[in-house]
């Protein structure tokens, strides 16, 4: 299950690395300890089988999606229905990973940042089932844009702490966690929810996110094929270092990662760093690429979907995308909603926001490979959490119109 | 140690905070209560390490204009002021200094007039070039160290003998009341046992707002660190002009080192 000879790289060519004040390098040495210790550990990976299985609901199945296949003439279409695992996203394989090693280690509360909520939800709904207290933290942006999973973290018994420092989104949690930690970290855990930040997390989420790819290896030789190409959406980038990882000594796949495109390519307008807009810089305690101005001051971004909404990129994908191992494509907000209906209305799925940005993408592929290929895309998450998004951007009326009855009805119950 | 009836102090401040003139009245407040040492500190946008104090602070700061090109402008205002025996430290993120190349960095920063850089993200062991960059230009790289820092990174972290070592009495983020105990005497004289055999300063800070907690301090350490205490002296209440705010600062600085 876990890469043991060597989990801990520490950096990836000249990205990642351990860049932090002193105050945090203990928790961070520690940190690395306790889980090249217990992934070495037969009853922790146990524990975690077992869990994945009866509470995430693993293995996630993949779909031969064929009525897009057909309609786009090209290459065999499939989705891994990462979305179906519990909580609605991919998220939840890592929050049980370190939510049971911070229990292993004695740690007595988590803490926890989140942007679109899809982590936040995650972690309180492992937090609630290993019994410790969490702490989430979120930018008041998306405290306000994304309340449906705000409510769901509070009913797993989370409290949700509103962040109003900086741009008060997702970089923002993070600093405040980061804050937290600093002052915490001998009780308390520090639950990172994507492949970045100082070392040893990168290592640490790629592990425990890489049950996808090796779910999805097994998947297509039980099918008698090999995938030709590989496709997944990054915003930090846990769901595609996790579909990849097992697949990136394979030169017969290609690797496609899809960034955010959003609404033009402006700095400020999209969250796309691969194709020469992002620099390298140090920021959150690694080195990679990162949306800076010319002072290295974090620029603020843009994406429909909240979950790609970060200025940075994981240091393993910075490097696979300068080594070539990974091409990098955008998919703009607009193509993210035509992707989202298409397989709606073809495959009955509903992508989430961030996964569509890699559907988009992959329809054009899979045209341009042909019949005979294979091509899988990672549907990382699914889209019920942003029917408050989705619904306003394709059927504004009917759904201003549902909201403005459920407000008369509560009115009229009060 | 410093048994003077002035305390050594290094007092911090924020470029273009609450606006450009305002600052650079509260650096001559600083100078001019003669401060040993005065910690400036280049705004960046994601001060992970700071409290809510410095980020709001450092935001406005933004906010007002503040480059890095004006920072060293800055810089060398204030180690340019008449009369002035106070040593001018650039304190920031790597972000910063890696985007203009940790070099240039250093060159700008002694041709501004720096003494020391404080780069806390740029750990010894992870610092990009940083202390042989800034030894060759003369300045001097001062690590920031913390009660949890461990014996084994201590030994590491001095032997390289810098000139100066800032120790933070607490862990956590600046901004928070300290309490002095035992236990801060204890990582000081840890501290202190590495660098006296070279002669290497010790500063020490983090939560220091009160004479009391400077008198304390001042028998054991080279150098008292005072920071978000002036941040929030700044703009409470507001400064009627820049003349009245460098008298506050200067005389908000000399309370702090003397009784």
């Amino acid at each position: 299950m876990f890469e043991t000879d060597k989990p801990v790289q520490g950096f990836f060519g000249q990205f990642g690395g351990r860049y932090v004040a002193e105050v945090l390098r203990t928790a961070l040495d520690e940190l690395e300890e306790a889980f090249v210790d217990a992934i070495h550990d037969p009853i922790f990976k146990e524990e975690y089988s077992d869990l994945l299985r009866d509470f995430v609901g693993r293995p996630t199945p993949m779909v031969f999606a064929e009525n897009a296949t057909r309609e786009i003439g090209g290459a065999n279409i499939y989705i891994k229905l990462e979305g179906l695992a519990a909580t609605g996203a991919h998220k939840i394989n890592n929050a049980l990973g370190q939510g049971l090693l911070a229990k292993r280690i004695g740690k007595t509360r988590i803490i926890a940042e989140t942007g679109a909520g899809q982590h936040g939800v995650a972690t309180a709904a492992v937090c609630a089932k290993l019994g410790l207290p969490c702490r989430v933290y979120m930018g008041e942006v998306d405290v306000r844009r994304q309340r449906p999973n705000v409510f769901s973290m509070e009913l797993y018994g989370a409290e949700v702490t509103s962040v109003t420092s900086g741009a008060k989104t997702l970089k923002d949690a993070v600093n405040e966690a980061l804050r937290d930690w600093a002052s915490s970290f001998a009780e308390t855990h520090y639950l990172l929810g994507s492949a970045l930040g100082p070392s040893p997390f990168p290592d640490m989420v790629r592990e425990f996110q890489s049950i996808i790819g090796g779910e999805v290896k097994t998947q297509s030789k039980d099918r008698g094929f090999h995938p030709d190409c590989m496709v997944a959406c990054v915003g930090g980038g846990s769901n595609a270092i996790g579909f990849f990882a097992p697949f990136l000594g394979d030169s017969r796949v290609s690797l496609i990662g899809v960034e955010a495109g959003g609404r033009g390519t402006s700095l400020g307008d999209h969250a796309a760093r691969m194709d020469g807009t992002g620099s390298v810089g140090i920021v959150q305690g690694y080195k990679s690429l990162f949306l800076l101005n010319e002072d290295g001051q974090v620029q603020d971004t843009h994406s429909i979907s909240a979950g790609l909404d970060y200025p940075g990129i994981g240091p393993q994908l910075a490097h696979l995308g300068t080594t070539g191992r990974v091409q990098f494509l955008r998919s703009t907000d607009t193509e993210a909603l035509e992707a989202l209906k298409f397989f709606a209305r073809t495959e009955g799925v509903i992508f989430a926001l961030e996964s569509a940005h890699a559907g988009a993408q992959a329809v054009k592929i899979a045209q341009e490979m042909g019949p005979g290929k294979n091509l899988i895309i990672n549907m990382s998450g699914r889209g019920d959490k942003d029917i408050f998004i989705t619904a306003k951007a394709i059927a504004p009326q009917a759904w201003k119109g549902f909201l403005s009855h459920e407000i008369a009805d509560m009115e009229g119950i009060q | 140690m410093n048994q003077s009836t002035f305390a050594s102090l290094m007092v911090h401040m924020i470029p273009f905070f609450p606006d450009l003139p305002s600052s650079q009245a509260v650096a001559r407040g600083i100078v001019r209560a003669g401060a040993d040492h005065i910690e400036i500190q280049f705004p960046f946008s994601d001060p992970s390490a700071d409290g809510p104090t410095i980020e709001a602070a450092c935001n406005r700061a933004l906010a007002q204009g503040f480059r890095v090109s004006k920072g060293f402008d800055f810089v060398r205002e204030v180690a340019n002021l008449p009369g002035s025996r106070t040593r001018v430290h650039i304190m920031t993120y790597a972000s910063l200094v890696y985007a203009r190349g940790v070099q240039k960095f250093c060159a700008d920063a002694a041709e501004a007039g720096a003494w020391g850089l404080i780069i806390p993200d740029l750990p010894t062991d992870n610092d990009e070039g940083l202390r042989e960059a800034a030894q060759a230009q003369g300045l001097h790289v001062v690590p920031v160290v913390v009660p949890t820092t461990t014996d084994s990174r201590l030994d590491l972290i001095t032997s390289t003998s810098p000139s100066m070592v800032y120790g933070a009495l607490r862990t956590g983020i600046t901004g928070t009341k300290t309490e002095l105990g035992p236990e801060n005497e204890a990582f000081i004289q840890r501290i202190l046992s590495r660098l006296r055999p070279y002669g290497g300063q010790l500063a020490v800070g983090f939560g220091i707002q009160e004479r009391a907690q400077v008198r304390a301090l001042q028998p054991l350490v080279d150098s008292v660190i005072v920071g978000s205490a002036l941040v929030r002296a700044i703009g409470n209440p507001p400064a009627t002009s820049e003349k009245e705010l460098e008298e506050r600062v200067a005389n908000f600085v000399t309370r702090l080192a003397t009784d």
